[in-house]
């Protein structure tokens, strides 16, 4: 609840603060040096706030952000000086550079996970530098491009420019909440925090982390554009400074990664750093040194930056009750209500999914060895077999989690094993983890709307919860029993309770096909027996299971057929009485225990697996 | 073609000191998933430690890494234990920002102390050649590569033969096995990142004859260390190899056949297409925790 109150008055203060720059030239015109330094914030800020839409929400570090001011300067500059215009009316071509740039650069790195990212930025500012100071024809190399002083009169100083950045300020945050709010947002968030998780729910991971670095470039391309006049001189190690890229850096971790005013609060600080480090820190020659140093010591020691320390601070001492799982609601839960199905259902006469001949090799370990599965519409399919028999792997090839060397996997008439995995989503995959993972800085509500049901555009910059979608969410939420958890944070849940939300969060999808992998582990008796219930819900209204289970009576109980994998294929198939008896089954996993007690051989030597 | 075999073995030259320069970059990759953005800047630091040895005492720049790689190897040590091992379980991103900090301290540092000035040691030899033919093997690059591939050498045996290597190779390939049977991450840790920032010892003494370099050209050669192992695999050694060779070539051969101011642009290059193509690297395996 905190939170919810706590939204509105920072929109407040942030609205006095808004106001309070706005009338300060009017107050207070004579006075240029302040003025100056609370423009050189608001181009500051412009930038963090957009670097944060990639690197705070997407969590991808770029550290060559720079750039974007640098590119926005000279398109500004070069068009200027060609056309002969002013370079204000062409900032915003500054802009849509920059964005071009970004889509080209993110297109090459993003589409794969890791460090490639990070290396791939400051590899570009400093490729950028070099081209350049090399294109002289452009770009006129390192004597830089001089422009036309600016057309006011002398009388107006640096007004104009002040409003022009704290314009471009305004609509860069307003620009920065929209995207958060939006599906997009969620998605990037989702994509921070487990990137693999995020594509199984119909994130298409590459095309969001894409869009990301594009909208964080464009705004900073359409500043530079500004800024070019404002300085009316550039040059190449001026405007591709990797300094500069720093101090975006800077700015956003001191006041708070991820968050919506804290880029502009860091902004603030660390020009004001910068500033008072010029005038008494023996000049520019020591900002190296004292950027340097405010880096390690905001990594090491306030990594989170100011406003989430600040919140957890305020958490801490106004802590809020922690509710437990309603358990009785759960189970006394009414009529599962299930919902419209846009799809047309599965043909009948076809299976659902199909594995054929699928292979996967670790090094000199083959985890599935020539796999064949096949899951018919409407069943309830059990996977069983002992640990590392290619269970979980061979999920994560049918899910695109990993891909196989060799074999097919079709799904409902369609060969999906090269499809990227948010596309088998899309087509109605979903599945559960064998260790939860839920998003955990996320509520438990934005973990469930988290799904994404298709690639359309418009979904994408849908709200991240409207109404319909939130109604839905708490309906899910219930079915679980865990209504009264929905503003929780994913990660203080139980384990058994995350399962649950995991549960919850693939319904969302509305999937034809449900891969469950151990739905029962950690999960309590009494609720387990509402899972199970659930599941045969349902699978009454249409709902395919896969599931790989360990609790032998769950699975004879609720499943029809049962495969048993073992070393990486299916050794036997069939209805539960049969597979209980099947000599084969039970020599490679069930063991005696299983025997029938007319048939059980007497106890030998013999190790039992 | 005495143009192109000139080019050719100039670049195999550079390539080998290259080589020793990335290996470090890579092991320490290898073993800490860190990318030591400030290896670059320990190469600077070096260099200059080695001019100020050289202008002071006269002794042979090259063979100042005999100083210079000891106390890079303790200063790796302290970095190790002070600094990065508090972030090393965090994100990646931490890691790389503190790197990229103290990378700037470094710079910062050396710009006030020494100056913002291009030096470059120049010892008796630095303008001699050995003639082979038609081919001119400038002797500071000849002695440059040797003493890069005598470390080389070094550290081959030390991670193959010793027990302390192949601990640390046993925690590159799977950390928490080699827990179990008593390789203590936090110790491998340190030694690989000591081992690491060694070669900087050797590499930066060696940059000080054939590179006139300046407090803030440690970007440039963090670039070149990261369009290597890049080209490599992150993380490989035999990768850091071929790539600081293949690279070498690149960039003798466009100074030769192109221009001296395009041919920086070579790891750009090399790093965007080779990211576009085979984002693992010519070495690099695909690891099992990218897919999962």
């Amino acid at each position: 609840m905190t939170r919810l109150r706590a939204l509105p008055r920072a929109h407040l203060i942030a609205g006095i603060c808004l106001l309070a720059l706005v009338l300060y030239p009017v107050i207070n015109p004579w006075n240029p040096y302040p003025q100056g330094v609370l423009l050189l914030g608001f181009l500051l800020a412009i930038q963090a706030s957009s670097w944060n839409i990639i690197s705070g929400y997407g969590g991808y570090t770029s550290l060559g952000h720079s750039m974007f001011l640098g590119l926005g300067s000279y398109t500004a500059g070069i068009l200027a000086l060609r056309w002969g215009v002013n370079p204000l009316w062409v900032a915003p071509l500054g802009g849509v550079t920059a964005l071009v740039i970004a889509v080209v650069i993110g297109s090459v790195v993003l589409r794969t996970r890791g460090h490639a990212f990070v290396i791939i930025t400051i590899a570009m500012l400093l490729a950028a530098q070099i081209l350049a100071a090399n294109f002289k024809s452009l770009t006129q190399g390192s004597d830089g491009i001089t422009l036309q002083l600016p057309f006011w009169g002398r009388d107006f100083q640096n007004i104009p420019f002040y409003y022009a950045f704290l314009g471009l300020l305004v609509l860069t945050v307003l620009f920065s909440a929209w995207l958060r709010r939006t599906k997009f947002g969620a998605g990037l968030v989702a994509i921070r925090e487990d990137e693999g998780k995020a594509a199984s729910i119909g994130v298409n991971t590459t095309r969001f982390k894409i869009v990301a670095y594009a909208a964080s470039a464009f705004m900073i391309g359409t500043a530079g554009g500004v800024y070019a006049y404002y300085l009316t001189f550039i040059n190449p190690v001026g405007s591709f400074a990797i300094l500069g890229s720093v101090t975006i850096v800077l700015a956003t971790l001191t006041g708070g990664r991820g968050t919506l005013y804290g880029p502009v609060i860091g902004a603030f600080i660390v020009n004001l750093v910068s500033e008072e480090s010029t005038v008494y820190g023996g000049g520019s020659q020591s900002r190296v040194l004292i950027f340097g140093v405010a880096l390690m010591l905001v990594v090491l020691f306030l990594p989170r930056g100011i406003l989430p320390t600040a919140e957890a601070w305020w958490r801490k001492h106004h802590p809020v009750e922690v509710e437990y799982t309603d358990q009785a609601g759960a189970l006394s839960g009414g009529p599962l209500t299930t919902y419209e199905r846009t799809r047309e259902p599965a043909a009948e006469d076809r299976p659902l999914l199909e594995v054929r001949g699928v292979s996967k090799r670790f090094g000199g370990l083959t985890a599935v060895d020539n796999a064949d599965l096949v899951v018919q519409p409407g069943t309830i399919t059990a996977l069983i077999g002992p640990n590392g028999s290619g269970k979980t792997t061979l999920f994560n090839l049918i899910t695109g989690g990993m891909t196989a060397d060799s074999g097919e996997i079709w799904f409902d008439g369609k060969r999906i094993d090269g499809m990227r995995p948010w596309n088998r989503g899309h087509l109605g995959l979903g599945r559960t983890y064998q260790v939860t993972r839920l998003f955990k800085d996320m509520t438990v509500q934005q973990n469930v709307v988290a799904p994404l049901p298709d690639s359309r555009w418009r979904t994408m910059f849908a709200g991240a919860v409207h109404g319909h979608e939130a109604a839905r969410a708490r309906d899910l939420l219930d079915i679980v029993g865990l209504g009264r958890m929905a503003d929780q944070p994913a990660g203080a849940l139980s384990y058994g309770q995350q399962k649950l939300v995991e549960l919850a969060q693939v319904l969302m999808l509305q999937p034809r096909l449900i891969l469950l992998d151990e739905p029962a582990g950690g999960v309590n008796p009494s609720l387990l027996g509402r899972l199970t219930e659930v599941i045969r819900e349902l699978n009454r209204s249409g709902v395919t299971f896969l599931i790989v289970e360990h609790n032998i009576p769950l699975v004879l109980e609720l499943c029809d057929p049962v495969v048993v994998f073992s070393r990486g294929a299916a050794i036997a198939e069939g209805p539960p009485e049969r597979i209980q008896q099947d000599p084969i089954v039970l020599d490679a996993y069930l063991g005696d225990d299983w025997r029938p007690a007319e048939s059980a051989t007497p106890a030998s030597g013999k190790v039992v697996q | 073609m005495t143009q192109f075999l000139q080019a050719v073995v100039l670049g195999l030259l550079i390539g080998g000191v290259y080589a020793l320069m990335a290996s470090g970059l890579t092991l320490i990759f290898g073993v800490m998933r860190i990318i030591n953005i400030a290896q670059g800047a320990f190469l600077i630091l070096v260099a200059m430690i080695t001019w100020w040895l050289w202008h002071e005492t006269g002794i042979d720049p090259i063979l100042a890494s005999v100083i210079t790689a000891p106390l890079m190897f303790g200063f790796g040590w302290v970095v190790h234990r002070l600094l990065i091992s508090r972030v090393s379980g965090e994100s990646s991103s931490m890691s790389i920002l503190l790197t990229f900090g103290f990378a700037m301290v470094i710079e910062g540092v050396l710009d006030i102390t020494a100056g913002n000035r291009f030096r470059s040691a120049t010892p008796s030899y630095f303008d001699e050649s050995f003639r082979i033919g038609s081919v001119s093997l400038p002797k500071a690059q000849v002695f440059g590569f040797l003493a890069a591939v005598l470390v080389l050498a070094a550290l081959y045996y030390v991670l193959t033969r010793t027990w302390t290597g192949r601990a640390i190779r046993a925690a590159t390939q799977n950390p928490s096995g080699a827990a179990l049977v008593g390789v203590g991450a936090a110790g491998t840790a340190a030694l690989a990142f000591a081992l690491g920032s060694a070669t900087t010892g050797v590499g930066g003494s060696i940059l000080s004859v054939l590179y006139p370099f300046f407090p803030a050209s440690h970007y440039d050669w963090i670039s070149r260390l990261l369009g290597i192992v890049v080209l490599g695999g992150m993380g490989s050694l035999p990768g850091a190899l071929i790539g600081a060779g293949i690279l070498g070539l690149a960039e003798t051969l466009t100074a030769t056949y192109g221009s001296l101011s395009w041919s920086t642009l070579v790891f750009y290059v090399v790093i965007m297409v080779v990211l576009l193509i085979r984002p693992q690297g010519l070495f690099g395996a695909r690891l099992r925790e990218d897919a999962a």
